[in-house]
């Protein structure tokens, strides 16, 4: 996003497309990218992103404390979101904590209701300058703010890996572009490729002291009904993976009312979002990418 | 029988430390310029940029950073070996290295608890450096 | 990036494919069809896209041929001013 407005800043295009596919689900190329991906860490068995977020969640347990209690509340919570989904992968397949403590390990300390789902399919959005946007027919869904980190270390190599992660700078580079508090934010759409990975954006973002997320999450914070709704389509634990554009995309479409069900605001007994903060990652917690969106 | 899993690509940057592991030696890269004791291994040093290194070998002891247990196996080759244990284990002399866990079921195994080398030797002229429960609390830095 | 941006560019249109499990596609095939649904709409037509990024991509399947913004762009009949692959 911040390239693409790069390029329309400098004045190189009018329209930028951008675009993501992957025949990930049916297609054979899951188990040839993991072998590629893992490079030397095969030699130990150690395969891919749930291996590498594995470790960055045990060190996470270790030095504050967090663990199923906390993710178990991201995965439900974002379930719920799901089934008002239609269009989600896990559309009419409801999820209790109960079910989440039976769910099986993967790499421990994730169980498989803690992965991202693997998708056929893909998502596209175009972006434009506001000033052209008026003669569109779309509702805008405006930038307002965009920031950056990349502390760029391997998760191995890392000791960050439970916090402050990327996702503190680029957090606090969005807001001041913006010109806004944290606390006017409406909703989320964040990166969640793992519910560790939620936790961790939420709290290097600031909405919630290390180790508090769990009291932070009681009692429905990002479900329908709750004040701080997070992954409002299921996200990629339940909707669908797009890499950064499901976040993206998602964020958009509930800024610009077209969220049906789902949408924010009366329908789902939340607020009316007038600013949407939302997140990507690259790599296992390697780079991470801010953006604020707003109604117009 | 054979040896059916993933081996190490030997490469200009980290041939010195895999030779390192057939002799039984953990070896890195040490900075002439500022001291710093880098992995994985490269041309130069990721903080002062200089080229000359030094080799340190290092005791083979530190502590697990962090660790994670496989249920599932992503390559056959270690099917028979679930549940297993990798973990990063922080060298006393600095580096964090991606290995195994060896010689302790995985619920045994917890953050920082001490370890120390277990040499495998796997195939002719590849040998592994993995880690098991440290036998003494001595020798820790 | 300044304040200068902000409230400068805007997200204007989103494509959506048939998503889940959808077999016997190709991952080129689903870059056309978010990129036309994200074109339409937006209400543009696709000679007005004039920059293309292309997400970062996983590797291809053993029978398709690895994905290049070009080949996407090709497919899509359009010919950007500005081209890209993407990391964020």
């Amino acid at each position: 996003m911040q390239h693409a407005v790069g390029v329309l800043e400098s004045g190189l295009c009018r329209y930028v497309l951008i675009s993501y596919g992957h025949n990930a689900l049916s297609g054979d190329s899951m188990r040839r990218m993991l072998m590629e991906l893992s490079g030397d860490d095969a030699v130990f068995g150690h395969f891919g992103a749930t291996g590498g977020y594995a470790l960055a969640a045990r060190r996470a347990m270790h030095e504050f404390g967090t663990g199923p209690e906390t993710w178990k509340k991201i995965a439900v919570g974002q379930r719920k979101w799901a089934n008002l989904n239609p269009a989600a992968m896990m559309f009419g397949k409801p999820m209790t904590e109960a079910d989440y403590d039976k769910a099986r390990w993967v790499v421990e300390p994730l169980r498989l209701p803690d992965n991202c789902l693997i998708t056929d399919g893909g998502r596209a959005i175009i972006v434009t300058s506001l000033e052209r946007a008026r003669d569109l027919k779309q509702p805008p869904a405006v930038i307002m703010g965009m920031g950056q980190d990349h502390p760029s270390t391997a998760v191995a190599q890392s000791d960050w890996m439970a916090g402050p992660t990327g996702a503190r700078k680029a957090g606090e580079t969005a807001l001041a572009m913006a010109g806004i508090r944290l606390d006017e934010v409406d909703a989320c759409e964040i990166y969640d490729c793992f519910t560790y990975t939620v936790e961790i954006t939420l709290q290097d973002y600031g909405f919630f002291k290390p180790g508090e997320g769990r009291d932070w999450l009681q009692g429905g914070t990002i479900e329908p009904g709750g004040s701080m709704p997070v992954n409002t389509s299921g996200g990629q634990l339940s909707e669908a993976y797009f890499m950064g554009l499901t976040p993206i995309a998602e964020g958009a479409m509930q800024i610009m009312g077209r969220c049906g069900k789902r949408q924010l605001g009366p329908e789902t007994r939340t607020k009316s979002p007038e600013i949407i903060m939302i997140s990507d990652n690259g790599g296992i917690l390697e780079s991470h990418s801010c953006i604020l969106l707003r109604r117009w | 029988m054979s040896y059916d899993k993933p081996l190490p690509r030997i490469n200009a940057d980290n041939q010195a430390f895999w030779e390192g592991c057939r002799m039984h030696e953990l070896r890195f890269q040490q900075c002439k310029g500022c001291g710093h004791v880098r992995w994985p291994p490269s041309d130069r040093c990721p903080r002062c940029h200089c080229t000359e290194t030094r080799r340190l070998i290092s005791k083979g002891i530190g502590r697990v950073y962090t660790f994670a247990v496989y249920h599932v196996a992503y390559h056959p080759g270690f099917a028979g070996d679930l549940p297993y244990t990798v973990a990063v284990v922080a060298l006393d002399e600095g580096p964090h290295l991606l290995t195994n866990i060896v010689g302790c079921r995985p619920e045994q195994v917890v953050c920082d608890m001490p370890v120390e080398v277990a040499w495998e030797d796997v195939v002719d002229r590849i040998t592994l450096p993995k880690f098991r429960p440290l036998s003494s609390a001595e020798g820790l830095g | 990036m300044t304040s200068l941006l902000r409230d400068k560019y805007a997200v204007v249109g989103v494509g959506y494919t048939a998503q889940g499990r959808v077999p016997g596609r190709t991952s080129l095939s689903f870059h056309l069809e978010a990129s036309a649904n994200a074109i339409k709409d937006a209400g543009l037509d696709k000679d007005d896209v004039d920059g293309f990024i292309c997400y970062r991509q996983f590797p291809a399947d053993s029978n398709e041929n690895a994905l290049t913004p070009a080949m996407i762009a090709q497919h899509l009949g359009i010919a950007p001013t500005y081209i890209s692959q993407d990391a964020n």
